[in-house]
């Protein structure tokens, strides 16, 4: 399934915590007009909806609890009143992906919208990343033992041993990690291979 | 007895790169000014102070400063391109002031202190696109000018034709101004695709179309073009090079309706039996007449009010029934489909059945549906190429 476009916002739900009625209602408005759901939320309150996205004030911060269960459910975007430092490290514990300045305008919304939805989408594939490259790299150790043992079974250099694991994982439809760790358990080769 | 009097601003630059559309804009719109004046239904009159920023942009951050500081303005009618727009909207947001903007514009802004009188991106960029993809070909070479009006329309274009399964073939821009458009014309030559789309502006655009028209005359081709912008002054400066081109737009002067039947021949009595109405220029006539007509409801100048009393006011324009959508202060327009011919007019062809709500921000736009199967005109121009009536 086509994941739905950072461009395209009808019909997705925003979680919304703000404390001045002026900026509620621009939001309100612009939500309208991009076809968004709006859930007023006052922190501490219960979340009673699955948000797409969370418009949360600086002047509720720090965030009472359910807060912490807000973080990482879906994109924050923070509501700037002051820039003191204080504020700001208050607002950089709620990991926004993008924010706005108040007073608020009816201009900034849809790109605040827009850059937090791309934004954590981009986050979340370099996490993915991330966790891949880290599983690789715990595996690093199994493949330089499988290495070092067909460096010594088959009298080879360093690269002839690695050619021969990728082989034997490409024969066996394995990933050169898997198939190290098979190498490293057996103490050889797969015979196909060897 | 001398009626009250309203100043009102008008901005548009006289000289620069897009003065053509510049003077269209101040014609229309002094005409609607003198025409209220004259109006005993009106009760106040209108006072113009015109800006000329001459296509500078930071100037119109200037003259519009001047304007609410010296003149005392509440309202102010023009600008056109969006960057020109973009200097004047913080002003007018920090003094509560009203601009209305009369030009056509790729949308994804809605200021409240903005009336939108011209076309969203839906009233135009989505009829033409839809009609290419139905009756042209799903595949299609880009030409535009380097600025925010082609990168939009090209981009709701590729989504359009990627989701019919068709290709954007080429994308090739050139700046503002720009004249050197051969190797473009003659790489349209070598590659012959089924359709070209034009969002060139100004002279870059006439430069193209002359050109394009030559090349493909010579090889014998028969290549169609589209345009979002293209209007009958235009045809005039360009020449028989223009005739054929598909064109989507609100207004064109050849559209029967008594309003503008009436209108045209008042313009031909005051600026030239040879001259024409442009959309934009049209568009900054009905502007007037919005402003003029929400006053008088609102019985104040007041922002707030008259904002209030313009919203959903349907007034008979000559380009049809024109309201402004209160939820997002863009109005609400019929879109229309023409073909140029070699007298310089548009031969329309179709038209929405009902005024289209404006959708600045495209939120209904679903990429994967086919266009609607509206009707196209009965006496649709027989000499219109490429045209599939859909009954």
């Amino acid at each position: 399934m086509n994941k739905p476009s950072s461009f395209s916002l009808r019909g997705r739900r925003a979680l919304v915590a703000i404390k001045d009625e002026r900026d509620l209602s621009i939001v309100r408005r612009q939500f309208e007009r991009l076809g968004i759901d709006m859930f007023i939320w006052g922190p501490g309150g219960p979340l009673e909806c699955q948000p797409d996205v969370a418009l949360i004030d600086d002047e509720f911060l720090p965030l009472a609890s359910p807060a912490p269960g807000l973080r990482g459910r879906c994109p924050i975007i923070a509501l700037l009143g002051t820039e003191t430092p204080s504020r700001l490290k208050l607002v950089l514990d709620l990991d926004p992906a993008s924010f706005l300045v108040k007073p608020l305008r009816s201009a900034g919304i849809y790109a605040a919208l827009v850059m937090a939805f791309e934004r954590t989408e981009r986050t979340d594939e370099l996490r993915q990343h991330v966790a891949k490259l880290e599983d690789r790299l715990r595996s690093r150790r199994v493949v330089l033992a499988a290495v070092l043992q067909v460096m010594h079974s088959q009298s080879v250099a360093e690269p002839a041993a690695f050619a021969l694991i990728r082989r034997a994982a490409m024969e066996q439809r394995k990933t050169i990690e898997q198939m190290s760790a098979e190498i490293a358990a057996n103490g050889r080769l797969p015979r196909a291979a060897g | 007895m001398t009626k009250p009097s309203v100043p009102v601003g008008i901005i548009c630059s006289q000289s620069g790169p897009y003065q053509a559309m510049g003077q269209e804009i101040l014609k229309s719109a002094l005409m609607a000014v003198d025409e209220i004046n004259d109006y005993a239904d009106f009760d106040f009159s209108f006072t113009p102070h015109v800006r000329d920023p001459r296509g500078v942009i930071t100037e119109y951050h200037t003259v519009c400063d001047d304007l609410i500081r010296n003149t005392g303005v509440e309202h102010i009618v023009g600008c056109y391109t969006s960057a020109s727009r973009k200097q004047v909207l913080p002003i007018v947001e920090r003094t509560d002031r009203l601009l209305w903007y009369p030009a056509r514009y790729e949308g994804f802004e809605c200021s409240d202190n903005v009336i939108y009188v011209g076309a969203s991106p839906n009233h135009n960029v989505l009829p033409l696109v839809r009609y290419m993809l139905d009756n042209i070909s799903r595949h299609v070479f880009c030409v535009g000018s380097n600025y925010v009006w082609t990168w939009e329309t090209n981009r709701v274009t590729r989504e359009l034709v990627t989701a019919a399964q068709g290709s954007i073939l080429a994308e090739r821009l050139l700046e503002l101004g720009e004249s050197a458009v051969d190797h473009i014309v003659d790489e349209i030559i070598r590659r012959k695709p089924p359709v070209v789309f034009n969002t060139l502006v100004g002279s870059s655009s006439y430069d193209f179309i002359r050109a394009f028209h030559a090349a493909t005359t010579i090889a014998g081709l028969d290549i169609p073009m589209l345009s979002c912008s293209l209007c009958e002054p235009e045809l005039k400066i360009v020449g028989p090079a223009s005739a054929g081109c598909i064109t989507s737009s609100a207004y064109f002067e050849s559209i029967r309706l008594p309003e503008n039947r009436a209108f045209v021949q008042r313009w031909k009595a005051r600026y030239g039996e040879a001259s024409s109405p442009s959309v934009d220029g049209q568009s900054a006539y009905v502007a007037v007449y919005l402003l003029a007509r929400a006053l008088r409801r609102a019985g104040t100048s007041n922002i707030g009010e008259v904002r209030r009393a313009a919203a959903g006011h349907r007034y008979n324009s000559p380009q049809g029934p024109v309201w402004i959508d209160g939820d997002n202060n863009h109005c609400v327009l019929t879109p229309r489909l023409a073909v140029s011919n070699a007298q310089a007019q548009f031969d329309l062809f179709w038209e929405a059945e009902a005024p289209v709500r404006p959708d600045p921000y495209l939120t209904q736009l679903d990429v994967a549906a086919g266009p609607a199967r509206e009707t196209f005109r009965s006496g649709s121009s027989s000499s219109a190429p490429h045209l599939r009536v859909v009954k």
